[in-house]
């Protein structure tokens, strides 16, 4: 464990300086502004009215580009080792590779958490900006965030998986957008819906208390059975194979 | 046996059925330096590579500080340095972040840090990003993230590749230094025998996969030594005279070519030739340089 967090605190470091972080906030900023600027239907209950606003930041944020950015942060993190040839160097001081995969993991899911918190924070601000009545309502709002965050683990880690195999930047983030897309028919339907991983983040975002149609609005049970199943897949599947790469 | 630091038996690596290292046995005793010499693609890095445990071994076993790298993989690589190929470093960051990388990793005191940025010479410039340095400047940075952990062995692979006279000048003596001064027992790779004869101890040539030679570098000096070729007026009735007399030579273009032969023994050969009345045009000595027995050595068949 300690060294896993010497591992993990190394990593930090070489990803504190790097450009991508100013990506992390610009798809809550820009769901915030689409909170600010939807217009809920008139007359209902001020906790469905939010409900409604809630939905419209998810739409653009967890449809698209919280996936996106899952891709990128895992070509991010394998980054600097394939530029310089830093596998070897780091694989060759006394470390595992079940930790140095743990590590990378477990950064990029500490961001894509940090991405969620600031999502949250920032619809708990549109809630107050526009002047809702009555109280915030937490229930929904930690719902929402949290849900997308354990959403989009399992497309973390089969980005981590495809990042550690290609030494592309650019061809794992193909990838993630070729899957990403199809997003916008599936969440329409009711029968892949619930079984497509790269539609989880949306689904579990959307308040369950908002509108329903095709696959939005599911039981929470099917989207576990989806998001843990995929989970242990991509991670088993990427971790196997980082244990038998070729240095 | 004595104290081997690393010693491989058998040690293969298949890929798609070629043998790229084939049945190799690397004896490397404490403290000194040993070459790895051999043309590129010979395996070198490969097998080291098998050293570090970055690829398995089709075949064979590692053993290092005495210990199965297989089953004590982690303990092992903690006692070992390396940089292989080319140096690996974090563009972005300064010499000392890149340092600081791996000191949490590798959990030593900070203070670390700013000595091996003495032993390798940029203290001057460690606050500066790395993607600004010469590729010398990368390749002691590299060397100093090896000696961070207080290493007992130093693995370089190529260490003065792609580097100017005075960079190679630079790295040969930051190695030599390393035995003396902190006990460090290191193995260098090259493919050129003038880089490493200045420094090593013991060299061991690999060709196709196959260690062809290993030995001391005197070892192979001595096999180098210079033959004696002698002109004679009458050169078949004199190599006579002199087989005769105990010394081993042959003819060669018309010319006696004497093996080894110390001073006395050259003396004694031309006063002998001279009293038995044949004239003598020229005594010569014939040098092979190292370079040219190490590309025999590489360049004979594969039964060596």
């Amino acid at each position: 464990m300690r060294s896993f967090l010497r591992l993990l605190s190394a990593e930090r470091l070489k990803l504190a300086k790097s450009r991508f972080r100013w990506l992390l906030p610009a798809s809550p900023l820009l769901a915030a502004v689409v909170g600010l600027l939807s217009n809920p239907p008139a007359g209902a209950p001020p906790r469905v009215e939010f409900a409604v606003v809630l939905s419209g930041m998810s739409f653009l944020h967890a449809m698209l580009l919280l996936p996106i950015l899952t891709g990128i942060l895992a070509s991010v993190v394998c980054r600097y080792e394939h530029a310089g040839g830093g596998w070897k160097l780091l694989l060759s001081m006394p470390v595992t590779r079940p930790q140095l995969y743990a590590a990378k993991y477990a950064l990029i899911a500490l961001h894509l958490a940090a991405v969620q918190a600031l999502f949250g924070a920032l619809a708990a601000a549109v809630f107050y900006v526009r002047g809702f009545e009555g109280p915030l309502p937490w229930d929904m709002l930690l719902q929402s965030a949290a849900g997308g965050w354990i959403a989009s683990l399992p497309l973390a880690a089969l980005q981590l998986g495809v990042s550690l195999a290609w030494s592309s930047f650019a061809a794992p983030l193909a990838v993630n957008v070729v899957f990403t897309l199809p997003n916008i028919l599936i969440v329409n339907s009711a029968d892949v819906g619930p079984y497509y991983p790269w539609a989880q983040p949306l689904l579990a975002m959307v308040p369950r208390d908002g509108e329903t149609f095709g696959a939005l609005g599911l039981p929470l049970e099917s989207l576990t059975v989806t998001v843990l199943g995929s989970f242990i897949v991509f991670l088993a599947g990427g971790l196997l194979y980082f244990q038998r790469k070729d240095i | 046996m004595s104290e081997w630091i690393i010693q491989t038996k058998d040690l293969c690596k298949s890929y798609r059925g070629r043998l790229a290292v084939d049945h190799v046995n690397l004896n490397i005793a404490r403290g000194e330096i040993y070459g790895f010499l051999g043309p590129n693609g010979a395996g070198k890095t490969t097998t080291i590579r098998m050293l570090l445990g970055l690829i398995k071994p089709t075949r064979g076993s590692v053993e290092i500080f005495g210990k199965s790298l297989k089953r004590e993989k982690l303990h092992i690589l903690r006692k070992i340095g390396s940089l292989v190929e080319y140096p690996s470093y974090y563009g972005h960051l300064t010499a000392v972040e890149n340092l600081e990388a791996i000191r949490r990793i590798l959990d030593v005191p900070k203070t670390r840090i700013a000595q091996v940025l003495e032993t390798v010479g940029l203290t001057k410039d460690a606050k500066r990003p790395v993607k600004g340095f010469s590729l010398g400047m990368k390749q002691r940075l590299g060397i100093a993230a090896a000696l961070l952990g207080e290493p007992e062995m130093l693995i370089l692979d190529e260490p003065t590749n792609g580097l100017d006279p005075s960079g190679i000048l630079e790295i040969r003596e930051l190695i030599k230094a390393m035995p003396k001064q902190h006990g460090i027992t290191v193995l260098v790779s090259s493919h050129l025998l003038s880089e490493v004869e200045q420094m090593a101890s013991t060299v061991g040539i690999i060709r196709q996969g196959r260690m062809v030679f290993q030995d001391t570098i005197e070892s192979l000096r001595r096999q180098s030594e210079g033959s004696i070729s002698v002109a004679v007026s009458e050169p078949e009735e004199a190599l006579l005279a002199l087989l005769r007399m105990g010394f081993r030579g042959k003819l060669e273009n018309g010319r006696i070519a004497l093996e080894r032969t110390d001073d006395q023994s050259v003396a004694r050969i031309v006063k002998a030739l001279v009293e038995q009345n044949h004239a003598v045009y020229r005594v010569e000595e014939k040098r092979k340089s190292l370079e040219e027995l190490f590309l025999q050595i590489v360049g004979e068949g594969g039964g060596a």
